[in-house]
């Protein structure tokens, strides 16, 4: 397959089946259509592409900047599409949740711009959204700008009404399938097919997925924020069903793992609604029907976030010489010292004095001619064994001889022969009276 | 639909108030609580001194746990009650005061003024008592830091330890944007702030730097304090040896007992915004929220009522965050830069302190069919719709076999006022019962900001009375608040 511009790679996606023993359900044949597939990574490379596309010659011409209001795959997307033809784009956003977006962005040469959050003395005639906000700030600063506008543009829906939707149908032997699950965010996607799909087939059931209201499931809407979108039509749907964080993340292990399909927490969260949803249909059938849901986009840029609601998934193997194997034991018979016997001991045997604080404290002011080596640097140091011989005497320092005590034990544990902690710390230091420099 | 509708008013969308131990108990002291509005008025605020000494111990564990040090200073503006600045005096915490008679107060109540920050606008009295009594003036302006200069040098004052405000920070990388404040200065000033400290270098003593955002966003806050990091490192650069940084306040509360309800509720009013349900408040009132073409535009514009992190937990939170630019965790590099943390919470400190009582008047029914009570308080009195703080009165039955009560029942609340817009909140309040005549209707969690804040004498209505409640042996005892002293009850 041949292309003239990347941008010509975007849909076509693959409609592939989910394995009966997989999701286990006997009359129902599953389809996932892998909107991960799309060259920049997501579903919203399509409406990125046909929301961009008509204005792109004009804000070519005038130098115009892209803007957003995304703190996801919409800006990706449209990033690189901006960044292709030399426009500067800048997304708008309440808070960056997930950091790999985040630094994706920055790495296409996006600008982001956080909103202030809400006041603590509430100001109840600020009630601002960030959209309204925004449009404020396009008109303030004048001409310019080429705003995408992705919940009220009625091209994030075309571009699914005119290839996401076709799509399915063809691949579905004209007719289309007789459930269609889909994650509600800009509503684009789920509303742009599942119009064409009722086309085809009046009696096809539209299931919208929206996230627990307490929960964040990226590029999902929960059930209030659905309200606040400009293209969200409630009568789009015949059911509305929530999913929540943690059953996304179980679905998107499904996807993972046993289907080989590496969709993210979205395309998880559209999988597991989907099964749930279907399960109470399945054992009513006599005669067999199929079902097509949405893997939006991939797993990789959501480390983080399954590392914050799933850390077990992500343990890696203790690693050897660290503090966390430790001992109470080991910890209190680490040998420590007190300000006057240090700075005694400093004087007779000249230790090597090493300061474990961050160096923006340690240029502050330190204990004169010790070593800066910040903790977590000493810690990957000791990983590997002694970073100092075994007998030159060392005395280790942190705020309050915490740290300093634990390095102190492993240290020994090590087969150091005479490493101390100041017990205290730089504040005890401090305390005594005794000198801090700045060089 | 008119079956569904049917559902629908029958729904108790109740925002029912987190209580505190003490509270619990003290809204079963039903007598107590009757006799005392029959013989003081209504409305009456109560105040438990005792709980602030308890929250007070909750921020020193969040203090423990960083091994930070340094002081709380209690925001005095949040609460006028002599009880609390008094059981407070009595503690290790510090006060800070934003006005001259707020000053007075907290010397009066027995804090010496080591113990006393002064922030916020300063008329040269205020200056001046600050500077003699050895409180830290935390200067908001460049200006006023002349205007202290010379005060102290015209009138031979000893000399007084400053805090510099900060108020607006350079992100460094991705911007993030602030409300601007009227208070502080920018970052970038903090040179002109050290020209004026050196002309005074005789009669100041340099204490370090301060912000205080209004904000609840953690990663604004972050910024601020690391901007303060190297504010403290130019002061440092500048033979200074600062060893505080003032964080401000703003750590919030909770007010709902149940996360699920204020989900529900907050949900349902978007519905009814939408007039996909019957309104959920006066005139169908959004709260900010408004429809243009089916969709729902606008913020709500309500304080989350249903706030998991709030308090000192908020504090821990930011404390354990990374600071964006030296990636180290905000308390840790406090803590290894050997600094000082001064925090300043109003209504987190006051959190579960105090509570409003109201009497029922009278009780109707509208023309259009709603319920309404009229309390013997207005919406300056609780000022919980001026803080969009969105939670229920809990009802004391006067006579709880009596007529005119039953099944839960939806009603809006009115004031004492001859003005229209006189409702204690413009939401319809569902309680268990309709109340009648001689209730009282008990607003929970007023300490902070909600009692005396915007309280007025408004068509010569009163002012409510204040009464501190305390326990002595097994039992509750109150008296008047400017009559509590700690020596009043038992301390165990």
């Amino acid at each position: 397959m041949r292309y003239d511009s990347i941008t010509d790679v975007i849909g076509d996606t693959p409609l592939v089946r989910v394995a009966p023993e997989v999701h286990g359900l006997r009359n129902i044949d599953l389809y996932a259509k892998l909107e991960m597939l799309n060259p920049f990574g997501s579903v919203k490379d399509r409406p990125a592409w046909n929301m961009a596309r008509a204005g792109l010659p004009d804000a070519v011409e005038r130098g115009d900047m892209i803007v957003e209001l995304s703190s996801g795959n919409t800006a990706k997307a449209l990033a690189v599409i901006a960044a292709m033809h030399g426009l500067p784009f800048k997304s708008v956003t309440n808070r960056m949740k997930v950091p790999e977006i985040k630094d994706l962005l920055l790495l296409l040469g996006a600008q982001i711009e956080e909103l202030p959050g809400q006041t603590e003395c509430l100001d109840p005639t600020d009630t601002e959204d960030p959209l309204t906000r925004m449009y404020r700030m396009l008109s303030e600063e004048g001409n310019g700008y080429l705003h995408t506008d992705q919940y009220f543009n009625p091209l994030n829906l075309d571009a699914h009404r005119g290839s996401t939707g076709p799509e399915i149908v063809k691949d579905l032997d004209g007719r289309g399938p007789d459930h269609f699950i889909a994650c509600v965010g800009t509503a684009g996607s789920s509303s742009g097919v599942a119009g064409v799909l009722r086309e085809h087939n009046p009696a096809v059931d539209i299931v919208g997925l929206v996230a627990h209201k307490s929960d964040f499931i990226p590029g999902i809407r929960n059930i209030d924020e659905v309200n606040e979108v400009g293209l969200f039509d409630p009568g789009t749907y015949d059911t509305i069903e929530s999913v929540t964080a943690q059953e996304a993340i179980d679905g998107m292990l499904t996807l993972n793992r046993r289907c080989g399909m590496l969709g993210g927490p979205t395309g998880g969260a559209a999988y597991f609604g989907a099964v749930r949803y279907l399960k109470t249909i399945d054992e009513t059938l006599t005669e067999r029907r199929n079902a097509v849901f949405i893997v939006c986009d991939r797993v990789e840029s959501y480390m983080s976030y399954v590392r914050q609601r799933r850390p077990e998934l992500l343990n890696q193997p203790a690693r050897g010489n660290s503090v966390d194997t430790l001992t109470d034991a080991e910890i209190a018979a680490a040998a420590t010292v007190d300000v006057a016997e240090a700075r005694r001991w400093i004087a007779e045997a000249r230790p090597l004095v090493v300061d474990l604080r961050g160096s923006f404290a340690y240029a502050a002011l330190h204990i004169e001619d010790s070593v800066n080596i910040v903790d977590e640097l000493f810690a990957e140091l000791v990983h590997g064994g002694l970073p100092f011989g075994a007998s030159k005497p060392v005395l280790l320092v942190c705020p309050v001889g915490e740290k300093s005590a634990r390095f102190a034990a492993l240290l020994t544990r090590m087969g150091h022969q005479d490493v101390r902690s100041l017990s205290g710390g730089v504040v005890a230091w401090r305390d005594a009276g005794a000198p801090l420099v700045r060089d | 639909m008119s079956c569904e509708m049917g559902a629908w008013l029958s729904a108790d969308l109740y925002l029912r108030p987190r209580l505190s131990q003490y509270m619990g108990e003290i809204v079963q002291e039903t007598d107590a609580l009757l006799a005392m509005v029959s013989g003081l008025g209504s409305p009456l605020n109560v105040l438990v001194p005792r709980q602030i000494v308890d929250n007070y111990a909750k921020y020193r564990e969040v203090y423990g746990k960083h091994h930070l040090g340094g002081t709380i200073y209690f925001a005095h503006k949040a609460n006028r009650s002599s009880a609390l600045v008094r059981e407070l005096a009595a503690s290790e915490a510090g006060v800070d005061v934003a006005s001259l008679a707020e000053l007075r107060h907290a010397l009066s109540a027995g804090f010496s003024g080591d113990r006393i920050m002064a922030t916020g606008p300063k008329s040269a009295e205020f200056l001046w008592l600050a500077a003699r009594c050895g409180a830290v003036v935390n200067a908001d302006s460049r200006e006023e830091l002349v205007q202290l200069g010379e005060l102290l040098t015209a009138h031979a004052l000893p000399r007084v330890r400053v805090m510099l405000r900060l108020s607006a920070f350079e992100s460094r990388g991705v911007p993030v944007l602030s409300r601007p404040s009227r208070f502080g200065c920018h970052e970038r000033e903090i040179t002109d702030l050290l020209d004026v400290v050196d002309k005074y270098r005789d009669v100041f003593n340099l204490l370090g730097v301060s912000y205080h955002l209004d904000t609840i966003g953690l990663v604004e806050k972050a910024l601020a304090l690391e901007g303060c990091l190297r504010a403290m490192r130019e002061c440092r650069q500048r033979g200074y040896n600062p060893f505080a940084v003032d964080i401000g306040g703003g750590y919030g509360a909770n007010y709902l007992a149940d996360q699920e309800e204020w989900e529900r509720y907050t949900t349902e009013l978007g519905n009814a915004v939408l007039g996909n349900r019957p309104p959920l408040t006066w005139q169908n009132h959004g709260y900010g929220l408004r429809v243009e073409a089916g969709t729902l535009r606008g913020a709500l514009g309500l304080y989350p009522s249903y706030r998991p992190v709030a308090g000192e937990r908020y504090l821990d939170e930011l404390l354990s965050g990374e600071a964006p630019s030296l990636r180290r965790s905000l308390a840790t590099l406090l803590l290894e830069n050997l600094y000082d943390l001064h925090i300043e919470p109003g209504r987190a400190l006051v959190d579960q302190c105090g509570l409003t009582l109201t009497l029922v008047e009278e009780v109707r029914t509208t023309s259009s069919g709603d319920p309404l009570v009229r309390v013997g308080a207005n919406s300056r009195d609780i000022s919980l719709e001026e803080h969009a703080v969105l939670v229920d009165p809990i009802l004391v039955r006067a006579n709880p076999a009596g007529e005119g009560t039953g099944r839960p029942t939806g009603v809006y609340l009115s004031g004492n006022l001859c003005l229209e817009d006189d409702l204690i909140t413009r939401r319809k309040v569902f309680l268990p019962h309709r109340p009648a005549p001689g209730d009282l209707l008990v607003f929970a969690n007023t300490a902070g900001y909600f009692m005396d804040f915007a309280a007025d004498h408004a068509l010569m209505q009163p002012v409510a009375r204040k009464v501190a409640m305390f326990r002595d042996g097994g039992t509750w005892r109150w008296c008047l608040d400017e009559e509590y002293w700690p020596t009043k009850g038992s301390r165990a």
